[in-house]
């Protein structure tokens, strides 16, 4: 799954017939000042100014502000922009007309085994989230549109009323067409309002989760993919997600502050058990990292760079299953490259590495890092027949 | 018995290379368990036609690849199973030509990536048809004893050590293809090993679940217990928990669920596969899910460690009830046939090497000439000539040596357009030859009348040298046994148009004082035959036979010189040609003395 930021969400909700708010993205205050001279909308709304970044409690942070005029925009944006708040700084701030509205209602599409799900909820904003019990569902089957005649029956039962239900039924269809022609895996719109002026039903406030393997059947995504964990990307991150974008085969990295137990293992599913096993031996993980479908040594050697240059890690734990058809001995290649490099650059110090591993070449793969020791590294290596996150305990046992 | 792949599973394999290795894998399966390869055919466009080989045992099968299902299930209406090992964005319509063959009711997709919308549309498609969709991000399907589909089980040493050459009694379901391996190994390490074990991929809606698979391995009486290794996310262990915990249930069911890190890692942290995404309210969590399998009576082992004892356990309880009975293992099992490299690398056989070679070596990052590498020769500032000195006689020669030698190539890298190499590249050039032919073209002109003579010349002036001829001695000699003197006479230059080149060279070498004494000599053959007639002078090719075999290079090595210099010219000559776009040429009438018969009649064939 792959969050989108508002702006290019809104942008997507818009493209397919879904009212919107106007809303501009900027970079600096001038910018907006500059916009200002060329949009009306700027100068007559009340404007809502947000730090377009990927970062939760927004609100608390000071980084939404309400109720402001076009001057007040600019001071605010001014305010926010360059702002440091953990790993983010925020760059972008997205602009928008506030909408005076009474009531606010709530509209999802999700995706389920069987189908997709269309919600509705005639409350919004918090009530909803408060008041599950009133989010009416719709399914659709795999394949399927929803029939209006559904629409207008899930939205009366969800207690819309009058010219609304017409309404409510109209702009569920429209973010049904928006979630299956983009490849949504979700989409949230809360609060959904009724614009006084008009009584149109207007996407306040939206959440966009695409299908990022889907991107080969959309050119004009052209937008980048937000973090989906509450902050941004680190550099490292970034790093290999730019390796693993190019490569056969695949290599993950994720930096978990203030852990001591680094991470190094083999496959997607073996990699999580290894996390699993760290976690309930009472350490504290450094990192999430992982490399499989015999991806090239030269990739596995810059994770392992990565993995090495993580601060205060203790113990290194380059576990994993019994490979399928990933080269051990072409993989572990790579992976002593990248301990060498560390080593020469001063890092490891006081760092025990522990090994486990079996499939395709193992024994070469196993013997090669057995030689390390030669070298002077710590390092403790284990086969196919030490059961796979025995090493975990093995190098937690003093906690 | 198995479930879903068997003894009489025939496979047509979606795909190139990926599917290739995937065959490759599954033929040393076969042949480990002495059954024919069971890949009958494959589907890929661009290879239509061809076939594509593959090693069974020690000898190849040629499989063929067809451009369409369509095709391959006609020629081989046994195939009842596909694999699909297309990109991403081809995978659907592969999957869904697979699914709508009538032959096929088994399709498994190991291509990774595949959006979620044409992975539920292929699982629901395959659901309405009543076939079974498996995948995508599937490792594949493996019954012991019996069939394997994909790479799963890995290399052969693993399916031996796994002991899936014969069934065993646990049937194992995994979302990891990694881990499906793993467990396969415990199985066999703590009890008597599996029965079949299906990777259904790590995405969040693979194309058929736990259930389903579970219900197979119910109504299989080989199967006595099933091994589910789940993942955070989705809602898949539920469901299993609450099939298993409907009504009581003749297998056994033990079940270990990922993802408990997530407790403790910063909120909205997530990790592993595209399916392990833990729902907005807890649900879907491994705790929960550890929860509701236990729940509906599964064995749940607390961590993955103590998967292995807990398999044990319920092996035991097998044994002791007399459900199962102890394995007894086959006497031998077929060993897959080493190649070359591994029995040399073992020091099982002896090679009669092919060739010999004794000047270079490329077997490292980097060639080495006569044992030095060439990037060193370059770093220490060493040249062409010293290469030359290294390949054509093995030895690394003197600065000065070096010096004379880019002389030498120097001096005869061109003559002109007439002479009849570069006559010959520019011919071939302007009719449309490319550079290595209209080269070769040139170079074939070398011989005993144009440039060639350089190592006759040597010969004889050495021979002559050797045995301490006089030059009158010498000149009888070469008239009574082998004719003109190699080396000596021009077609153009003469005592009085002397060849600047010839007096350039001799006077260099000349200058540095060395011991010359086949040029010495060479020279007064010249004094001799030049006074005889006007042209009969020392040549290009006289002068450097002369010279070179004074550096001591080999006899054989010193026409090589001038091939080398003269194609640097040759090069030229076609690239000039080729610049100026040349036109086809011609040789015009007048330019040739038609000396054959006159037009006659032709007599009646008799």
């Amino acid at each position: 799954m792959a969050k989108v930021l508002e702006g290019p969400g809104m942008g997507l909700m818009k493209k397919w017939g879904i009212h919107v708010p106007n809303y501009v993205v900027v970079t600096s205050a001038e910018e907006l000042a500059k916009l200002g001279q060329v949009n009306d909308w700027l100068k007559r709304s009340k404007l809502v100014v947000k730090a377009h970044e990927a970062m939760g409690s927004r609100f608390k942070l000071g980084l939404v502000k309400v109720g402001l005029d076009l001057d007040g925009a600019v001071s605010a944006v001014k305010e926010m922009v360059g702002r440091q708040v953990g790993s983010i700084t925020v760059s972008q701030v997205i602009v928008s007309e506030m909408i005076p509205h009474k009531e606010e209602y709530y509209c999802a599409v999700k995706s389920v085994r069987e189908g997709n799900e269309i919600l509705v909820a005639n409350c919004g904003g918090i009530e909803v989230e408060s008041n599950w019990d009133r989010v009416k569902r719709l399914p659709v089957e795999v394949g399927q549109q929803p029939a209006l005649e559904a629409l207008e029956k899930v939205v009366k039962e969800a207690g819309f009323t009058g010219p609304l239900v017409k309404r409510m039924a109209d702009f569920a269809g429209k973010l049904f067409a928006c979630f299956d022609n983009e490849d949504a895996q979700y989409l949230e719109v809360n609060p959904v309002v009724a614009r006084e002026s008009d009584g149109e039903l207007v996407a306040l406030d939206a959440v966009t989760l695409l299908d990022a393997d889907a991107k080969f059947r959309h050119p004009d995504w052209n937008f980048q993919f937000a973090a989906e964990f509450g902050r941004a990307y680190t550099k490292n991150e970034l790093d290999i997600m730019a390796i693993d974008s190019k490569i056969k085969g695949s290599v993950k990295f994720i930096e978990i502050p203030g852990g001591d137990t680094a991470m190094l293992p083999a496959g997607g599913g073996a990699s999580v058990y290894y996390s699993d096993a760290v976690v309930a031996r009472g350490g504290k993980l450094a990192n999430y990292a992982e490399y499989s479908g015999d991806p090239p040594d030269w990739a596995v050697e810059a994770l392992t760079e990565k993995v090495c240059g993580l601060p205060g890690i203790k113990n290194i734990i380059v576990g994993g299953a019994i490979a399928n058809f990933t080269d051990v001995k072409k993989t572990f290649g790579g992976i002593i490259n990248g301990f060498r490099k560390a080593k020469a650059d001063g890092k490891l110090k006081g760092v025990k590495i522990w090994v486990r591993r079996g499939g395709p070449r193992e024994k070469e793969g196993l013997d090669a890092m057995r030689a390390l020791r030669d070298e002077g590294f710590d390092i403790e290596v284990f086969d196919r027949y030490t059961p796979l996150t025995d090493i975990v305990d093995k190098a937690l046992a003093g906690k | 018995m198995s479930i879903l792949a068997n003894k009489d599973t025939r496979v047509v394999i979606q795909g190139g290379q990926a599917g290739v290795n995937a065959a490759r894998r599954m033929a040393e399966f076969c042949y480990l368990i002495k059954r024919p390869l069971n890949v009958e055919a494959f589907v890929y466009p661009p290879d239509a036609g061809k076939t594509n080989e593959i090693p069974y045992g020690s000898g190849l099968i040629a499989v063929p690849v067809y451009a369409t299902i369509a095709e391959a299930t006609k020629h081989h209406p046994t195939i009842n199973t596909s694999l699909v090992y297309i990109g991403a964005d081809r995978a659907m319509k592969a999957g869904l030509e697979a699914l709508d063959d009538p032959h096929i009711h088994l399709v498994s997709m190991i291509t990774e990536g595949v959006p979620e919308k044409d992975a539920k549309l292929l699982g629901a498609h395959a659901r309405k048809l009543g076939k079974v969709f498996n995948g995508p991000s599937s490792i594949g399907i493996i019954s012991a004893g019996a069939c394997r589909l994909g790479v799963i089980g890995g290399a052969f040493d693993n399916l031996v050590l796994s002991k899936l050459y014969r069934e065993g009694s646990f049937g194992v379901i995994t979302k990891s293809g990694g881990l499906s391996n793993e467990i396969i190994w415990i199985c066999s390490q703590f009890a008597d090993g599996i029965t079949t074990a299906i990777g259904i991929g790590g995405d969040a809606y693979p194309g058929t679940d736990y259930v389903t698979y579970l219900e197979m391995f119910e109504n299989d009486p080989q199967t006595k217990a099933v091994v589910i290794v789940g993942e955070m996310g989705g809602d898949l262990e539920e469901r299993a928990a609450e099939w298993y915990g409907a009504k009581k249930r003749r297998i056994k069911l033990i079940g270990v669920v990922s993802g408990f890190c997530q407790e403790s890692l910063p909120k909205g942290m997530k990790f592993g596969h595209a399916g392990a995404k833990e729902g907005m309210k807890g649900e879907g969590s491994a705790r929960s899910k550890s929860e509701a399998l236990q729940r509906a009576g599964a064995i749940v082992p607390p961590t993955f460690g103590a998967l292995g004892p807990a398999i044990k356990e319920v092996y035991q309880e097998l044994l002791k009830s007399g459900q199962v009975k102890e394995v007894v293992e086959p006497a031998s099992l077929p060993k897959l046939p080493k190649t070359v490299e591994e029995a040399m690398k073992a020091d099982e056989v002896i090679v009669t090497p092919l060739i010999r070679t004794t000047i270079s070596d490329d077997r490292g990052d980097e060639p080495c000439y006569d044992g030095y590498p060439a990037s060193e020769l370059i770093n220490k500032g060493y040249e062409i000539p010293h290469v030359i000195g290294l390949l054509w006689d093995k030895r690394l020669i003197s600065k000065q040596e070096a010096e004379i030698i880019k002389r030498i190539i120097m001096l005869s890298a061109d003559h002109g357009p007439c002479v009849s190499g570069a006559y010959a590249t520019i011919l071939a050039a302007c009719a449309g030859i490319g550079l290595s032919q209209a080269v070769a073209a040139g170079l074939i002109m070398i011989g005993p009348r144009f440039g060639g003579a350089v190592t006759d010349a040597g010969r004889w002036f050495k021979y002559a040298v050797d045995n301490k001829m006089s030059v009158d001695e010498f000149l009888a000699y070469m008239k009574k046994n082998v004719g003109p003197v190699p080396g000596i006479g021009h077609r153009v230059k003469s005592l009085r148009n002397p060849d600047k080149r010839v007096k350039e060279l001799v006077a260099y070498v000349k200058s540095l004082k060395i011991n010359t004494p086949c040029l010495d000599f060479a020279l007064q053959v010249e004094q001799v035959t030049a006074a005889k007639k006007d042209n009969l002078i020392l040549n290009v090719d006289g002068t450097m036979a002369a010279v070179l075999v004074d550096l001591g290079f080999p006899i054989d090595s010193l026409n090589g010189f001038f091939i080398l210099s003269r194609t640097i010219g040759l090069i030229g000559h076609w690239v000039d040609q080729k610049r100026q776009d040349s036109r086809l040429i011609r040789l015009f009438d007048y330019l040739v003395n038609y000396a054959a018969p006159k037009r006659r009649e032709v007599p009646p064939l008799k």
